[in-house]
């Protein structure tokens, strides 16, 4: 009851604030981007839909008001990095603002790339918009703050990679009595490991023995491309009690015997683990890289898997794309135990929160009028709109509005869970490399997925070879 | 005996035509399976495979053509190839014709020196290339980063080795004394050129130009490094498709099949040319 | 003197861009080369470390596995595209009604930018969805999978190159057939060889040239081929098509180890001079020799 009322006082709050404040606001925004209209910002982002929201939508609205034009490069993922990274170690200037993934911020915070908003903020007040507010944002405004607390980017999208699994089947009273009959326990998203794995077993035979085009789970297994180096590390891993990729952040080491976690017994039992899932998952998986495995999903070839949550929503709901509209649960990934004592008491994590933020590169040569526009995205008025647009949530009053509460009835729940127990994931490790461990640690993982090593080789090697990249790199000497 | 000869003919034309049926599905079926999946919607994309086009998805080929960014990125794409092109058979066949006609010190050092330039790895001539373009060449605020002539000089860099390789052996083969005749005549450096050099070199030339602009306007990781909005090329374009929400296969696919129709009309034109033009001089009468 | 000149003139233009585009940066990477530098080391900027990127070089295995693979996928690659290049070409050599069609058909693979090639092939087979390995476990009962099975990758992007660089050397081999002087044919067949012999004692002698030609330019595209296989296999499984032009583009860019992706890329190059040296001097000397 608390709650509700809360709720409504909250949106009348908010409704109010933006009826009465708009007039206001139109003129505030004009008034503190006179000295700016006529500039272009120029920016890099991913070409997905919230990006896409931003630069057809928002951008538009930001030049109608302002006189500020911005156009935002759509690249690949890959691109993405090379670019702004490139443009930032250089200092050419060509990028206003660029999008910080969120496992990367820490190394660009490191190399002390982007510009401190929350300090520039203070420093030309009369740029800050009243209605832009850092204490709108979710706790995962969070990961791009550094240890003072102040914010280098302002969050643009933000999913958790959840446990997905098919309605229709697991709510089937024939397919439940089978598998009760056989496994000895009523079928329900996998909450243990053997679960999983005990479902991927039977509806892979249920596929088989109906001759449909059905696996028991999804695994993310391309093996060439980074995407199964994340998915293991990052959401495999930690439901075993592995977290941070298993690098002790004390001392940047990843080796047991150095006081790290990459190649404990707990990691290979996980890199075994998962491997093993290949035999229950469809043939594609090998090849399968993020998108990939929502494709699969969609298709309805899986009756189970983690999946990004970017992909959730259109999943659930888009009939143009996906075959399984209406019969896709949401849950928290299945975990060993312990594991979700340590989540609940933030010493732990059941999954990877996901996302990024726009920034402010100091090579920008407009970084005033770049403000403003990041604080125009970042206003409660547009949240709603774009979280429709984009599936992505980063302020904590846009989960209560009606366009997402109707969304999250269709996904089953995925809003709900991502507000209620969206604390549970956590973001990648604030390691000051990245890529670079990633790199280096990533051909062993692909070597495990093909079989060419065992699991524990795999990791053995890969922690020894992580070690000796954050010593080059001059972390942990 | 009159129809032994016919028989032969046609067991002849047979095994001819059976060669170039296959030949030709062999090479028509990565093409076709590309039409195919430009024609399916992104639900019907993981349907069994089938290879009979059930039902055409024209949203693919809407969407795409009436995509403004990725009309100017098809027109970035011919002016930049085509540009490319031109600039590069005028500027090989200079350098061929000094380098054939004159005994200039050096001139098989130099002459090996422009063909090492295509043999580098491009991965890492990126980041020198980024700085050059973004720091190096600026004039105020004009950059050369994101324009197409940068792409265009760019280019030469593996386009103008190859040229001046397949150029060289043409001009070798024309006959010096041709020149030397012209010039008792009275001709100039410039009407030789003009008179006997170009008319003599065009099938090489339209060779040149012809293969200098397939790899231009096929060229990625340049251009996916050095342009961003402005100066975008098609193929660049094609990677924006493979995105972290999903991959549009069936629009890339239209895409695709739509960039291959300026080249499809474009090589049916000149090719009559190719053949004349790849001897590199090499074979000799 | 003044000829000399003009000689410079017409070279230059074509110097200096090659200058600019070429040299600057190959400079910069020569110079880089010496230097440690990774854009996210905890000591920011270029560490000059001599030749301690080249003595890593050598001990590292993956990159010299790496090395070998490409060589191993160029030579397979183009000796098999050499071989039907040169049979289609001696088909095309002779006049036969629809040859112009054939013709355009056969060349429709060079006009497809790598990238999409490289797209279009992983949709033909990738597993899963793609038609060639769904079509090979129905009719032949053989399982193929290009993301799990090593060898099997491998040899599709061999059979990719092959079907998008055939065509190339088709032509020039056309080119060079069509060129062939009568007489040394002529006088062999009047001197009774078989077709055998007039093919390997007459014509591969005439037309050496203008192979030597064609591997040497497709040796220096194959040996820096990305885009394809990159969008193929990604360089999977595991290492097996990580190619040299992959592996140093993972290392400058996801990577940003500039300094020993630098000096990676130079011996790299210089691995393709020397052969292509060996295969220049080769030309060189044929053409002497015919003067």
């Amino acid at each position: 009851m608390k709650k509700l009322i809360t709720l409504v006082v909250l949106l009348a709050v908010v409704s109010g604030f933006g009826l009465t404040a708009n007039a206001q606001d139109d003129n505030w925004w004009a008034t503190a981007a006179a000295p700016y209209a006529g500039v272009t910002l120029h920016g890099v982002s991913e070409s997905t839909p919230p990006s896409n929201y931003a630069a057809d939508v928002l951008a538009p609205q930001f030049e109608a008001l302002t006189g500020i034009k911005v156009e935002l490069e759509p690249t690949s993922w890959d691109q993405m990095y090379d670019k702004a990274i490139k443009d930032m170690e250089a200092g050419s200037g060509i990028y206003d603002f660029v999008y910080i993934e969120q496992d990367i911020v820490f190394s660009y915070l490191a190399q002390d790339y982007l510009v401190d908003l929350t300090q520039a903020l203070v420093d030309h007040p009369e740029l800050a918009a009243p209605d832009f507010n850092f204490d709108d944002f979710t706790t995962f405004i969070d990961d791009f703050k550094n240890a003072e607390g102040h914010v280098f980017g302002v969050p643009m999208e933000a999913f958790v990679k959840i446990y997905l699994y098919r309605t229709d089947l697991f709510g089937d009273p024939e397919i439940q009595a089978a598998f009760e009959a056989e496994y000895g326990y009523p079928l329900a998203p996998a909450a243990t490991h053997q679960q999983h794995e005990d479902i991927a077993k039977f509806f892979t035979e249920y596929g088989e023995e109906n001759d449909l085009d059905l696996w028991g789970t999804t695994v993310q297994a391309a093996s060439g491309h980074s995407s199964s180096f994340y998915e293991f590390f990052e959401s495999i891993a930690p439901t075993f009690g592995v977290y941070n990729w298993g690098i002790n952040e004390e001392n940047w080491k990843a080796t047991v015997e150095n006081g790290g976690q990459m190649n404990s017994d707990a990691a290979k039992e996980a890199l075994a683990w998962w491997v093993s899932l290949l035999q229950y998952a469809p043939p594609e998986s090998t090849a399968s890289t993020w998108d990939e495995v929502a494709a699969t999903f969609a298709a309805g070839r899986a009756a189970q898997g983690w999946v990004y949550g970017e992909n959730t929503a259109w999943i659930a709901s888009d009939p143009d794309r996906s075959q399984v509209v209406g019969q896709v649960g949401v849950a928290i990934p299945p975990l060993a135990e312990g594991v979700m004592e340590a989540a609940e008491a933030g010493t732990g994590y059941v999954g990877y929160y996901d996302g990024g933020a726009f920034g402010i590169p100091h090579s920008s040569k407009n970084i005033e009028a770049t403000l403003l526009w990041l604080q125009f995205i970042g206003q409660p008025s547009v949240q709603p709109e774009w979280a429709a647009a984009g599936s992505r949530i980063v302020h904590d009053a846009t989960f209560d509005d009606p366009l997402v509460v109707e969304m999250d009835a269709q996904t089953n729940g995925y809003y709900t869970l991502l507000q209620e127990q969206g604390y549970l994931f956590k973001g990648a490790p604030a390691h000051p490399f990245h890529a670079q461990v990633r790199s280096v640690v990533e051909p062993f993982i692909w070597q495990a997925i093909v079989g060419e090593i065992t699991a524990a080789e795999a990791l053995d090697q890969a922690a020894a070879a992580a070690d000796e990249e954050m010593a080059r790199l001059g972390y942990g000497q | 005996m009159q129809q032994s000869k016919t028989a032969r003919k046609v067991g002849k034309y047979a095994t001819t035509y059976g060669v170039w049926v296959l030949a030709s599905i062999i090479t028509l079926l990565p093409i076709y399976w590309m039409i195919v999946i430009s024609a399916r919607s992104r639900v019907e994309l993981f349907d069994r495979p089938n290879f009979i086009i059930q039902s055409f998805f024209e949203e693919n080929y809407i969407n795409t053509i009436n995509d403004p960014s990725l009309q100017k990125y098809m027109v970035n794409s011919i002016v930049v190839a085509t540009s490319n092109a031109v600039l590069v058979t005028a500027l090989a066949l200079l350098a061929t014709y000094a380098l054939s006609r004159w005994r200039l010190p050096g001139a098989d050092n130099i002459f090996f020196w422009t063909i090492t330039n295509r043999m580098a790895p491009p991965a890492v001539f990126l980041l020198p290339l980024f700085l050059l373009f973004t720091k190096t060449f600026r004039y105020g605020d004009w950059i050369l980063f994101d324009t197409r002539i940068g792409l265009i000089l760019l280019y030469c860099v593996f386009n103008l080795p190859f040229s001046i390789w397949v150029l060289q052996g043409m001009i070798d083969g024309i006959p010096i004394e041709l020149d030397e005749a012209a010039m008792v005549d009275g001709a100039g450096t410039g009407m030789i050129l003009r008179r006997i050099i170009i008319p003599l070199a065009a099938p090489g030339m339209a060779i040149t130009a012809i293969l200098s602009w397939i790899f231009a306007w096929n060229e990625y990781l340049f251009a996916a490094t050095l342009t961003s909005v402005k100066a975008r090329t098609i193929t660049t374009g094609l990677a924006e498709f493979v995105t972290v929400t999903g991959t549009n296969w069936g629009e890339m696919a239209a895409v695709a099949t739509l960039t291959l129709i300026p080249s499809l009309a474009f090589i049916s034109f000149v090719q009559r040319y190719i053949v004349m033009g790849l001897t590199f001089g090499a074979v000799k009468e | 003197m003044r000829q000399n000149r003009t000689a410079w003139f017409f070279l230059s233009p074509s110097l200096i861009i090659l200058f600019i585009v070429g040299l600057v940066p190959f400079f910069y990477i020569l110079y880089v080369g010496f230097f440690d530098w990774n854009a996210f080391s905890l000591q920011k900027g270029m560490h000059y470390a001599g030749l301690e990127n080249y003595r890593r070089l050598v001990f590292d295995q993956p990159f010299i596995n790496s090395l070998l693979l490409t060589f191993r996928f160029a030579v397979y690659a183009i000796l098999v595209q050499l071989v039907i290049g040169y049979v289609l070409a001696n088909l095309l050599a002779t006049d036969f009604p629809g040859k112009w069609f054939f013709r355009v058909i056969h060349t429709i693979p060079l006009m497809v930018a790598p990238l999409a090639v490289g797209a279009t092939w992983r949709l033909l087979t990738i597993p899963g969805f793609g038609p060639v390995p769904f079509y090979l476990d129905r009719w032949f009962d053989f399982e193929y999978s290009i993301s799990a099975n090593a060898s099997q990758a491998f040899w599709t992007t061999v059979i990719m190159d092959v079907w998008h660089w055939t065509p190339f050397v088709t032509l020039t081999m056309l080119a060079g057939l069509t060129a062939l002087p009568r007489e040394p044919l002529e006088q062999a067949l009047v001197d009774g060889a078989n077709r055998l012999q007039v093919f390997w004692y007459v014509k591969v002698p005439l037309l050496r040239p203008i192979i030597l030609s064609t591997v040497f330019i497709r040796l220096m595209d194959a040996l820096r081929t990305v885009d394809e296989v990159w969008m193929l296999t990604g360089g999977g499984p595991a290492a097996a098509t990580r190619y040299t032009g992959l592996y140093i583009w993972r290392i400058v860019f996801p990577k940003t180890d500039y300094g020993y992706g630098s000096a990676m890329s130079l011996l790299t190059l210089y691995f393709t001079i020397l052969i292509s040296w060996l295969l220049y001097t080769a030309i060189g000397q044929q053409r002497r020799g015919e003067r």
